[in-house]
């Protein structure tokens, strides 16, 4: 065979293997011109392969058991309402006394798989997920600490009396914790939990496509079918990419927009936008587990350096200002009077009596922060670094890649990387003890690495309460001072959400941490 | 026996490149700072779990002893299983460290052969998109040297060159997909999603192609069998096609192959801008993640295609020219 002949047969092998796999979409199929289509949603962040809903505290995921799963009840944690639930598979929660509370089932309600909901999936939900080993715990303790009974197929009784604590706790978890199939849960973490999400919600799951994960209408949820056929939530990783989708009309919602963008929107007739409040505050988390962090003078020095307003100007419509260490439209949020302000004065006294007059004697400080995660990152941690430099805060900011960044994150035996680090943290219930427990109790310590014994006393003191209002005052009055006096963190800011979405998007409500509700949405 | 020769050669050559790009890659993997078992486990993963799962997947091994481990794999036909993606081939974060889902990664090579396809078709559009835009702008430029038409494909691939690609991208996306709804532009659900990125990729490959023509149809064209063409009573296109551009095409062909070749391993930015799903968003999230095995394997095929498709470029040189030698 010659060089021309061997090409020729090559080709023409080569032509007969492409069309053998010719794509049936070879042909234009254009975007714009698809009736009764699904809801198609750009999400900001990847999920993470695993459908068990408590094994990830990942907000992307969260949002898509939002369309799935059903909850007890939902908390639109209004900034003006924080407290407000509204019943979804509850009927009635009553407080029968501090200790045992009495939730009434919805009746007639069944999982996508056919099976009928009810009070023993409930029991199941409750106990499965206050295992100490699924990563999105539910607090207040194990499943020890509780007993659940289920005195009829439609009734539910959860007593905290074993573990001493107030049951009106669960009245929030209720509306945090997606409702699992008992038969699901039987089977463990590495049964059908894990392999696809079945739920009593609008939309059913159907399959993950790449990096699209489709869901249909559930013709039999219990509100009455969806109006549109399905929901397409997408990862889409690059913020530019998801505004050009939204404005082309391939994407009818996108999420997590910058403040550039909002502007660059808002003149555009064709697209609407949702600003919320949203459930999550960002932090600069101290590593109090090792020097000189373990000095909370030395940490509230540098709380003292840091002008918070400047950060919200950074921040613009993507901030809202927050004077505690949770959102505030979280139960039992106030504005803390001893939280520590820019005070350049007190800073240096508190310098001094930490040993370190004008900073001097202080080692080398790596502050880490991440960037194309959260908004803006970058750009306040510069101004962060500049403030606490200039009260002689030897600070060198070190500004990651999203994996390096989270690969540093967390505590570790001896104290984590660096000295200090940016995060936010979001979870979607008006519960405080989620954040604040996880963060600051001796047994969690997420990311500070605290141990102190007078903050887990105060934080075990308001979980005990007996009743919501006295968990009110404990927080108000006690934990949340105690917090701002020895700052394992400093909480900067809430974070608000800002959705774009085409203007023939109808009815879709969007709760303050991301989860959304399309049962009601029509698309024109 | 020529072909059979010179193909024995050149996959030698070919298998020894393949084998050294991969030995440099895996070696500069596990040298880089970010430790991907911590990014597998998750976050909040005692050490003393992370050291358990790295020994037993063999990452606290010498180097050396893991790349023999990896080539064997190679050699059975296998590149192993990514690190973070599950079978679905969804790009997913970090789960818990005792994710139950955790035995059920991705094969690489599977993620391979759904991707690649993907960028196949846009590396191939846009040669043929960049080939309609600089044929007839280098041709003309290089019949025609020192006028006009000369500086005019000088100045277009001045032009063209200077055009970052992430910008073209984005503002050709706002104009023909945003603005004039011509075209799709983001993700990919039909060949029309091809189209805006291919475009934009030939832009970029455009003013090589045309620089390439210019000079080497100006330099046949300077030659003195042209002349001699013309005495013999060709038409002026009878040269120009017959004569010209099959002389010119040579060089062409080079080049052609360099770029296509870089156009399947190196689409990383035009891919990511619209979101499509090849082999460079592949890469992309691959180098976020710290899946080893993943770019491990897109580095070894996107080598082994580079060398392939230098030898057939050879093949149709020598076939267009038989005087070359390779």
């Amino acid at each position: 065979m010659d060089r021309r002949n061997f090409l020729r047969y090559g080709a023409m092998a080569g032509a007969a293997a492409g069309a053998l796999r010719l794509n049936p979409d070879f042909l234009f199929s254009s975007a714009h011109a698809q009736e009764s289509k699904p809801l198609v949603f750009l999400s900001a962040e990847n999920i993470t392969g695993n459908w068990d809903p408590t094994a990830h505290t990942t907000l992307s995921q969260t949002n898509i058991e939002g369309f799935v799963m059903g909850f007890l009840t939902r908390a639109p944690m209004r900034p003006d309402n924080p407290d407000e639930v509204i019943y979804e598979l509850a009927t009635e929660i009553n407080e029968l006394d501090a200790h045992r509370l009495e939730i009434k089932l919805r009746e007639g309600v069944t999982f996508h798989d056919g099976e009928p909901f009810t009070a023993k999936d409930v029991k199941a939900t409750f106990e499965y997920g206050a295992q100490l080993d699924r990563p999105k715990q539910v607090y207040p303790g194990p499943t020890d600490t509780f007993e659940v009974t289920t005195p009829d197929d439609y009734t539910v009784v959860v007593d905290t009396t074993k573990g001493g604590y107030g049951a009106s706790l669960f009245i929030f978890l209720a509306s945090y914790l997606p409702m699992l199939s008992a038969k699901d849960v039987a089977a463990g973490p590495n049964g059908p939990l894990s392999q696809r999400l079945n739920g009593t919600g609008p939309f059913k799951f159907v399959e993950q496509r790449g990096n699209d994960t489709v869901m249909e209408a559930y013709a039999d949820y219990f509100r009455g079918a969806p109006k549109i056929p399905g929901v397409t939530f997408s990862f889409v990783g690059d913020a530019t990419t998801r505004m050009l989708s939204l404005m082309n009309g391939q994407a009818d919602v996108i999420e997590r927009l910058e403040p550039e963008q909002v502007q660059t929107l808002e003149g555009n007739e064709d697209i609407k936008l949702s600003r919320l409040v949203s459930v999550e505050n960002k932090y600069l988390w101290f590593r109090c587990s090792k020097p000189p962090f373990d000095n909370p003078l030395l940490r509230k020095a540098a709380a003292h350096a840091i002008d918070r307003s400047i950060i919200l100007e950074i921040m613009g419509t993507a901030g809202e200002a927050s004077s505690n260490f949770v959102s505030p439209i979280k139960f039992g949020y106030t504005d803390l009077e001893n939280y520590p302000e820019y005070d350049p004065d007190e800073c240096q006294r508190l310098l001094a009596e930490a040993g370190y007059p004008g900073g001097e004697g202080l080692p080398e400080l790596e502050y880490i922060t991440s960037t194309g995660f959260y908004p803006k990152t970058k750009e306040y941690g510069e101004v962060i670094t500049a403030l606490l430099q200039e009260q002689g805060f030897p600070v060198t900011l070190n500004v990651m890649e999203v994996a390096a960044w989270n690969e540093r994150l967390y505590d570790r035996p001896g104290g984590g990387p660096g000295h200090m680090v940016d995060c936010g943290w979001s979870t979607g219930s008006p519960e405080p003890d989620l954040v604040l427990r996880t963060h600051f109790h001796s047994t969690s310590k997420r990311i500070c690495g605290i141990e102190d014994p007078e903050i887990d006393a105060a934080l075990d003191a308001e979980r005990n309460a007996s009743s919501l209002d006295e968990r009110r005052e404990s927080l108000q009055t006690n934990l949340m001072p105690m917090l701002a006096e020895k700052v394992p963190a400093l909480s900067l800011f809430t974070s608000v959400l800002i959705h774009g979405m085409r203007s023939d998007v109808e009815d879709l409500f969007i709760y303050p941490d991301g989860m959304s509700d399309a049962s009601e949405t029509t698309l024109s | 026996m020529f072909i059979a020769r010179f193909l024995a050669r050149r996959l030698a050559q070919g298998a020894l490149i393949v084998f050294l790009v991969s030995a440099l890659i895996f070696t500069l993997l596990r040298v880089v700072p970010g430790d991907p078992v911590r990014l597998m486990a998750g976050g909040m993963a005692p050490e003393a779990l992370i050291e358990e799962i790295a020994t037993n997947m063999g990452l606290r091994d010498p180097i050396y002893v893991q790349f023999g481990r990896y080539v064997g794999g190679i050699l059975h036909g296998d590149l192993g299983q990514s690190f973070v993606r599950p079978a679905n081939g969804a790009a997913v974060g970090g789960a818990s460290f005792n994710d139950s889902t955790r035995s059920e990664r991705a094969e690489v090579w599977s993620l391979i052969a759904e991707t690649a396809p993907m960028t196949l078709q846009l590396a191939l559009l846009a040669m043929v998109f960049a080939l309609i835009i600089a044929i007839p702008i280098g041709v003309w430029g290089g019949l025609r040297p020192g006028r006009f038409p000369d500086r005019l494909a000088l100045y277009t691939s001045s032009l063209f060159v200077s055009l970052p690609n992430f910008w073209l991208g984005i503002v050709l996306a706002l104009l023909l997909s945003v603005k004039l709804q011509l075209v799709p532009a983001i993700g990919y659900n039909g060949f029309a999603y091809t189209i805006l990125p291919a475009f934009v990729l030939a832009i970029e490959i455009a003013p090589f192609i045309i620089r390439t023509l210019t000079v080497s149809v100006a330099g046949v064209m300077g030659q003195s069998f042209i002349d001699i063409a013309a005495v013999r009573g060709l038409t002026r296109n009878q040269i120009i096609f017959r004569h010209a551009l099959k002389n010119s095409s040579v060089p062409l062909l080079n080049l052609l192959g360099v770029q296509f070749s870089m156009l399947l391993g190196g689409v990383l930015v035009i891919e990511f801008i619209f979101d499509y799903p090849g082999l460079g968003l592949l890469t992309i999230n691959a180098v976020m993640q710290r899946d080893f095995p993943l770019i491990q394997g897109i580095a070894i095929v996107t080598a082994a295609a580079f060398v392939l498709i230098n030898i057939v470029v050879d093949l149709c040189a020598t076939a267009i020219d038989p005087r070359l030698e390779y």
